[in-house]
């Protein structure tokens, strides 16, 4: 069943939840960029921020995530687990961005389970904003993961000027709208159609250009994409890693120890899969040792039909940060097109 | 905190240093340079291209006021100096007369090429983008790097030999008579000798595109081979894009590839031996006059000593970030100067190597946690906000130096770093009003003004050329890479996903390597990994191998990093002739 909240009544849900824990949404700082960040007042959400160019996997994936406290204590060392167990509400999130974090969810769920994550995404509930304009490198429609959802949601707003329609979509999102029960209402029908509408609208303003993430799956999938290919769009990437850092499903990691007087902490840092020593085994061989090698990893991960049947989904979400970042010209969707085409720049 | 942070001030006593309050290492500091500077001995102050503009410039007050002297200099001066110098020979100022946006939209780039994608990846961002657009690539270099790669022409030289290549351009660009009618080459001597050097197809076809673009970019780096020869190569490239109009021409113009992210601000700060801030002359007498009046003391008038110079030279030093050893050409060698210094003072907020064995260690707060402005390549000029707090009792570098200056008799009362920057507005003249026009800006900055157009100076052709060094003895070239050693960089040291390559390559190759051209690698029989016996006039070495396949017959290249195992071979010199045998 569908429900509505009109939009002067929102601030009051949120004061109620941040009575319950930290509530996080897309806010300018005084430099100008967008980051999601926590809000002190219901009333603080701007909701027509464009979405941040960090994606909030922050909250279940930081960048340097300490998992264990490691002492000496004379002959022995002590060990003890550091748990983060708060909860938390992402406002205001996109819908590429809850399917960012629902694929990492079913990763990081795959045995062995990895607890300090789920800890993390067992308290978030995210309440997401349906776009009803694509932003202008997005292509979620590519990706099954916008411009509204129809699953992976916990609540799913969607703008109707005056009110949010409100769908629920998980027991987290029942939990968060059960905390202020009499501020919603049920839907009109009207209200609902009106949601569909704006729906088919916003898929309309993608046009015809999509990015081809099937056909590129067959080539990828089938060892059809020349090595030669990969050479030459290697030669387009410099190799920052910045891909790696703003893609709302990468979550490669290593491990490193932080440590001062006697006492490490023993943290996961994001890390790059471009980068040339991610891979470097301590023997010094490297099974990837060139760009074109890693470059090939990366989109076999995101791309192939053989990752595609484990998690269900294409290791993009479409949000389209990697053609904002990418210092190079080897984004996603360029990548794509040129597997598609069998050539780069010609 | 990752890394050995420094937290709190130490001074050396029995061998080993000891934490002291902040005033009591202030005072020592102070009470050891004035024994110095009673007994007539020689100190000196090194800057560095990693400190804020507010930090190199108030070293560079404490030098002149505080110690006057001009014995003042930051290491990686002594790897950019000649190229500046080089291009402020043709333009009247070595600052860069191009943007990198300007890159983006240039229809022709002509790059000599270390390897932009490694040293320069923002810049090599924007190339990408030009030819992406359309726009011709050439590329000048002893490999076949990825921008050779891309390039639409790649015109292969021996390293340090760019010049021969820049001569036959040049030479084409004659031949072509398109130069544009605003310089022209007067000297008729070096007319001769240019059509003497008739270039190649590949050359004049490179010509044309450099002659008919409206907007061609110049980018170098510093290269090989001792000063006079890289002076020489800048000079002359930076002539060929005054003779073919792209000086003084929106969107076009040179760019000199410094690293670091303050090397720019170093020399406008003038921590440079013979400069005043605003990187001006130090006999220029209407500068001496304004700095006089501004800091109210009279300035030391003998050039000082630059840093090669004053390692080898004084008697005490002040280091301001800087770390010699690591950064400048001469390796160990700076390590023996600062190990037989009389006192030595570092500011600075890592364990580098020369602060482990300094007699005073002041703990600075590095760039993520002080207020500050660094200027990049380009002129732009960034402000540092404090995004975390300083580790222990670690302070702004700016204040420290304040501090100094004032035991000093160096009028020097600052609140901020704000205050600082204020009054390099008033010792730089490109820095005016810049404080003003920072606060308004965002994490974009703020561009200086380009300088009034110079007139333009061409050099005659025969005070630029130089021959190869290639001989039949010596068929081989052996060349220190001139790139910046990032791993020596303890921002990128202390990082532990940056540092790792930099780190694996330091302990797969504990003595250095020599890459060597594949065809070399066959004639001699050896792979990657054998060592191999390098023999020059000046010595020899033995290092081991590592065969690449981009590198052309008779070419040798040792990394920047390795240096010291080379050192004996390439003697003062980064590029030599050699005999290789295997070993």
């Amino acid at each position: 069943m569908a429900l509505a909240i009109e939009k002067k009544a929102v601030s009051g849900w949120l004061e109620r939840l941040l009575k319950l824990g930290e509530v996080i949404a897309p806010t300018r700082t005084p430099t100008g960029d967008v980051l999601f960040s926590n809000i002190r007042s219901g009333s603080d959400v701007a909701w027509n921020l464009p979405n941040p160019l960090h994606p909030p996997k922050e909250f279940v994936l930081p960048q340097t995530d300490p998992l264990v406290q490691i002492k000496r204590n004379g002959q022995h060392h002590e060990v003890e687990a550091i748990h983060d167990g708060r909860r938390r509400f992402l406002v205001n999130a996109r819908s590429c961005d809850v399917k960012g974090i629902a694929f990492l969810t079913r990763m990081h769920e795959m045995e062995p389970a990895d607890a300090s994550y789920l800890r993390r995404s067992n308290n978030l509930t995210i309440i997401s904003l349906a776009c009803a304009t694509p932003c202008p490198s997005g292509f979620c429609i590519c990706t099954d993961s916008g411009p509204f959802l129809s699953d992976s949601y916990d609540v799913q707003l969607t703008d109707l000027d005056k009110s949010y329609l409100i769908e629920v979509g998980s027991a987290k999102g029942e939990a968060a709208v059960a905390e202020a029960q009499g501020l919603f209402r049920k839907a009109s029908e009207d209200e609902v159609s009106q949601r569909k509408r704006l729906e088919e609208t916003a898929k309309h303003h993608f046009g015809n250009e999509t990015c081809h993430f099937a056909s590129a799956m067959r080539r990828i999938s089938t060892g059809r994409v020349p090595d030669i290919l990969w050479e030459k769009m290697s030669d387009w990437c410099l190799e920052c890693g910045g891909c790696n850092v703003i893609c709302p499903t990468c979550y490669c990691f290593s491990v490193k120890d932080l440590g001062r007087d006697g006492v490490w902490v023993r943290c996961r840092l994001r890390d790059s899969c471009q980068y040339a020593a991610f891979t470097l085994e301590a023997s010094g061989h490297n099974p990837r040792p060139e760009k074109k090698d890693r470059m090939k990893r990366r989109f076999f991960h995101k791309v192939s039909a053989q990752y595609y049947t484990r998690d269900g989904a294409v290791g993009c979400v479409g949000c389209g940060r990697c053609v904002q970042v990418c210092l190079g010209a080897t984004h996603m969707p360029a990548v794509v097109a040129a597997i598609r085409k069998g050539s780069w720049h010609e | 905190m990752w890394g050995d942070r420094l937290r709190q001030p130490l001074l050396q006593r029995n061998g080993k240093q000891e934490p002291v309050s902040w005033d009591e290492a202030l005072d020592c500091v102070a009470v050891r340079l004035k024994q110095l500077l009673a007994a007539g001995k020689p100190v000196g102050v090194l800057g560095s291209a990693r400190a804020t503009n507010e930090e190199n410039y108030l070293a560079g007050k404490f030098a002149r006021v505080g110690l006057g002297t001009n014995n003042l200099g930051f290491s990686y001066y002594s790897i950019c100096a000649p190229l500046l110098a080089g291009v402020e020979e043709v333009c009247g100022t070595p600052a860069a007369t191009l943007r990198l946006n300007d890159i983006a939209s240039s229809q022709v780039i002509l790059l000599i090429e270390g390897d932009l994608a490694e040293t320069h990846p923002r810049a090599a961002g924007s190339v990408l983008q030009a030819v992406e657009n359309g726009a011709h690539l050439i590329t000048i270099g002893c490999r076949e790097t990825q921008m050779a790669r891309v390039a639409s022409l790649h015109l292969q030289t021996a390293p340090g030999d760019e010049y021969e290549v820049i001569h036959e351009l040049s030479a084409a660009v004659a031949d072509l008579g398109q130069g544009r009618p605003s310089v022209s080459i007067r000297n008729d001597a070096g007319q001769q000798d240019l059509e003497q050097h008739f270039g190649s197809l590949a050359c004049l076809q490179a010509a044309e595109w450099i002659t008919r673009a409206e907007r061609a970019a110049f980018l170098i780096p510093p290269t090989c081979g001792e000063e006079n020869r890289q002076w020489k190569t800048a000079a002359a490239f930076t002539a060929l894009a005054a003779i073919t109009g792209h000086l003084n021409r929106p969107g076009s113009g040179v760019l000199p590839l410094l690293a670091r992210s303050n090397a720019r601000g170093a020399c406008e700060t003038a921590v440079v031996h013979n400069r005043l801030p605003g990187f001006e002359r130090l006999d220029d007498s209407r500068s001496r006059q304004r700095l006089e009046d501004l800091w109210g003391k009279k300035l030391p008038s003998a050039p000082g000593w630059d840093a090669e110079m004053l390692l080898q030279s004084v008697s005490g030093l002040v280091v301001v970030a800087d770390d010699p050893p690591s950064v400048m050409p001469i390796g160990q060698k700076a390590m023996t100067a600062l190990g037989r210094l009389e006192f030595m003072v570092v500011l600075d907020a890592f364990a580098t190597p020369t602060a482990r064995i300094a007699h005073a260690l002041l703990p600075i707060s590095s760039f993520a946690e002080t207020e500050g402005t660094f200027t990049n390549m380009e002129g732009r000029v960034q402000k540092l906000r404090p995004a975390t707090n300083a580790p222990g009792e670690a302070r702004p570098g700016w204040q420290v130096l304040a501090e100094l200056c004032a035991r000093f008799d160096a009028a020097a009362s600052y609140d901020s770093a704000a205050d600082v920057l204020r009054e390099i507005g008033q010792a730089a003249p490109q820095y005016v009003g810049i404080e003003q026009r920072l606060a308004k800006a965002g994490w974009s900055g703020a561009l200086l003004e380009d300088s009034a157009k110079q007139k333009l100076r061409i050099p005659p052709a025969e005070t630029i050329a130089f021959a190869s060094l290639r001989s039949a003895e010596r068929p081989h070239l052996l060349a220190l890479d001139p790139a910046f050693d990032w791993g020596s960089d303890p921002l990128v040291f202390f990082s532990p996903t940056l540092s790792r390559d930099f780190r694996s390559q330091r302990k797969a190759f504990p003595n250095g390597f020599v890459e060597i051209a594949q065809e070399d690698a066959d004639e001699l029989q050896v792979r990657s990994g054998r060592r191999v016996r390098l023999t020059s006039v000046q010595g020899a070495a033995t290092v081991p191998a590592l065969v690449r396949d981009d590198l052309n017959h008779g070419q040798l290249i040792v990394p920047f990093v390795f240096r010291d195992h080379v050192s004996n071979v390439l003697g003062s010199d980064s590029v030599t002739a050699v005999r290789i045998e295997r070993a």
